[in-house]
């Protein structure tokens, strides 16, 4: 075993240590104005810190090999996917469900290999059958756009 | 308790036909959720109950809609193992030892058939298994005390934590993570805010149905995009599915032993199908397999992984009805769309709400017969469902995803919340952390509080009530055998391979 293949499991356990810690300081300041049962709000999560920062230490000192983490291109349509989805997540009031989600369809088609016209089209096949399945089957309002009049 | 008296008013609720149209909904989509290789049932029930919710529909609709999603899955998960090599779900990979095998000599719609059967036999017999057990279990469990309660969670993490991943401490860490998750939002004891930054929108507490589509789908899909030309499938022909009376004979005891084996491990807490499929096969080739036929096209080695998992899927349902305690992620999920519809399952749902766990039930005798309808003629349409390009398949099912959320709250943050739990679910996927404990975390934490609480609230302070019962007792005793276990197992392995 090289030394550093096990990174992976060290930084994890280190990040979970700091999580603990920060969720044990954050609940031991919690105070209930009265008592309605001995243990109060504070117990369960210290309780649950604790556990936390034992296993987190277990995991720094008997870490696991690293995964296969995915090379770099797959990393970038990740990020795409990823930016794409805090997008659509804004779009989706202003720009409607139709238009929205097309466009969303064609970039993520074309992050899984399809071209921009097959992904366009499909996207907008989806988009509209979804849209007629929501409101007119199932009578779940989508939105229609804020920037469009109405 | 007469069992066929609520039996016979459960079908009363079951053969409503709302009931019935989403008993056949949820066959029909669990089939095809099972069928396409990505996405198993955990997201398919998931992606769903939003839409379930934002119906309106009640309780025991609702459950009877996705918990068809979850065992129509089981029957659907065949038929890309046979056809392509390529599990559809977890439960069905070890159906390709001999399902594919036998699909290359020509005999894929004998495969399908004998599947489908054993499928229906071990789905079948679970029910009668759930119905016949789960009303004594309840009854016993009315007895349960908040100590006990808590001694019952601790040890379903312990044996979630000791079979769900390579390594139990990875799953204690995602069950603590879940829980932490649930202790955010208002203290139901005190009224203090936990863990909320002054944020208002998380004083509800972190909303369940973000997390378990952020965590199961959204991170799905981010998986699925490394593995972009994984089964895309060329077009498969499949002719009509039969199988003969010597074959389907032939199998009759594998059949009904997996079953057996299927249901008992689903009853357990953290076992779920996969392990039961496995067990299954292997005891099957142990037992029958006298020419070493097995793993070259044996059709019970076909029909003993199927009717195990169909079984599987059925048993877990007997924790999570009576006891309130889910033993899987995919019975965590249903248990928190019980939840989103304000019903707590637990001993007392049998008196107080005969309705959803009757009809639930009565609906699932119904589905299976349905599934069989679907899965043998109709069978050569799912196959072609299979040839469906992934450049669709997977964008489809994030765009489902985000609608379904966006439904429920109209809310851009739960959104991004759900695209950060995704993240987080890759990475944790990625590392070997299993995502099962996550809910579970996050479905039991107040539960499991509550009744902590609750225990020395009773002895003024005492932590010894925690284990003063002979019930408790047993219960904390196996919660820490099951952790053992893991590891006496690999001691034992070792000392086996040592001896070979």
């Amino acid at each position: 075993m090289e030394p550093g293949s096990r990174r992976s499991d060290r930084i994890a356990g280190v990040l979970l240590l700091l999580l603990s810690v920060g969720y044990g300081l954050e609940a031991g300041r919690l105070q209930a104005d009265f008592l309605a049962d001995p243990l109060g709000p504070r117990a369960f999560p210290l309780l649950l810190a604790v556990s936390l920062g034992v296993f987190s230490l277990y995991l720094i000192l008997r870490p696991d090999p690293d995964p296969a983490w995915p090379p770099a291109h797959v990393l970038g349509g990740q990020l795409g996917m990823l930016l794409s989805f805090v997008v659509y997540s804004y779009a989706l009031a202003p720009l409607g469900f139709l238009l929205a989600t097309t466009l969303e369809m064609a970039w993520l088609s074309r992050l899984f290999g399809a071209g921009w016209r097959t992904g366009l089209l499909g996207g907008l096949g989806l988009a509209a059958a979804l849209y007629v399945i929501f409101v007119f089957g199932l009578g779940i309002p989508l939105p229609l756009g804020r920037w469009w009049p109405a | 308790m007469d069992v066929f008296a609520q039996l016979a008013h459960g079908f009363e609720v079951a053969l409503a036909p709302l009931n019935l149209f989403l008993a056949f909904a949820g066959a029909f989509l669990g089939t095809l959720i099972g069928a396409l290789p990505g996405i198993g049932p955990v997201n398919g029930v998931a992606i769903l109950i939003p839409i379930a919710y934002a119906l309106k529909l009640p309780p025991e609709s609702a459950l009877i809609l996705l918990a068809g999603v979850y065992y129509g899955a089981e029957y659907g998960g065949r038929i890309s193992s046979i056809l392509l090599n390529v599990p559809g779900d977890a439960g069905a990979v070890i159906t390709t030892l001999d399902g594919y095998p036998m699909a290359q000599k020509g005999k894929a719609g004998e495969a399908l058939a004998l599947s489908a059967l054993s499928s229906f036999i071990g789905g079948t017999l679970a029910v009668i298994g759930l119905t016949l057990f789960a009303p004594y279990l309840a009854e016993w469990a009315i007895r349960f005390g908040p100590a006990e309660y808590f001694a019952l969670m601790v040890f379903a993490f312990t044996t979630l934590a000791s079979l769900a991943g390579k390594n139990p401490v990875k799953a204690l860490i995602a069950s603590v993570f879940g829980l932490m998750l649930a202790t955010v939002g208002i203290d139901p004891g005190s009224g203090v805010p936990r863990f909320t930054f002054g944020e208002l929108k998380l004083y509800d507490g972190v909303d369940f149905l973000v997390v378990a589509i952020g965590l199961f789908a959204i991170s799905e899909v981010l998986t699925l995009m490394e593995h972009t030309f994984l089964g895309t499938a060329t077009r498969v022909k499949v002719e009509t599915a039969l199988v003969s009376m010597k074959t389907f004979l032939g199998s009759l005891w594998t059949i009904l032993r997996s079953s057996l084996i299927g249901f008992f491990i689903g009853v357990l807490p953290g076992a779920g199908a996969s392990i039961a499929s496995a067990v299954a096969y292997t005891t099957e080739k142990r037992l029958v397999d006298r020419d070493g036929t097995f793993g070259a096209g044996d059709p019970r080695g076909v029909a003993a992984p199927e009717a195990a998992n169909n079984a599987a899927s059925g048993g877990a349902m007997v924790p999570m009805l009576t006891l309130g305690v889910p033993g899987s992620g995919t019975t965590a999920v249903l248990l928190g769309a019980l939840m989103m519809f304000n019903v707590t399952p637990g001993p007392l749902i049998f008196e107080q709400r005969p309705e959803i766990v009757w009809g639930l039930i009565a609906s699932m005798y119904i589905g299976n017969v349905m599934l069989l309808v679907l899965n043998l003629p109709l069978v050569g349409w799912f196959a072609r469902i299979l040839t469906v390009p992934r450049w669709f398949l997977v964008p489809a099912i994030a765009a489902l995803s985000f609608i379904g959320v966006y439904a429920v709250n109209n809310s851009a943050f739960d959104l991004l919340f759900m695209t950060g739990i995704g993240v987080v679910g890759y990475l944790m996927r990625k590392a070997g952390f299993p995502l099962a404990p996550v809910i579970l975390g996050l479905v039991l934490g107040r539960l499991m509080e509550i009744n902590l609480r609750r225990a020395l609230a009773i002895s003024g302070g005492d932590f010894s009530i925690l284990y003063a019962s002979p019930l408790s007792k047993v219960l904390w005793a196996l919660a820490l055998l099951s952790l053992l276990f893991p590891w006496v197992a690999s001691l034992l392995g070792r000392r086996i391979a040592k001896d070979e």
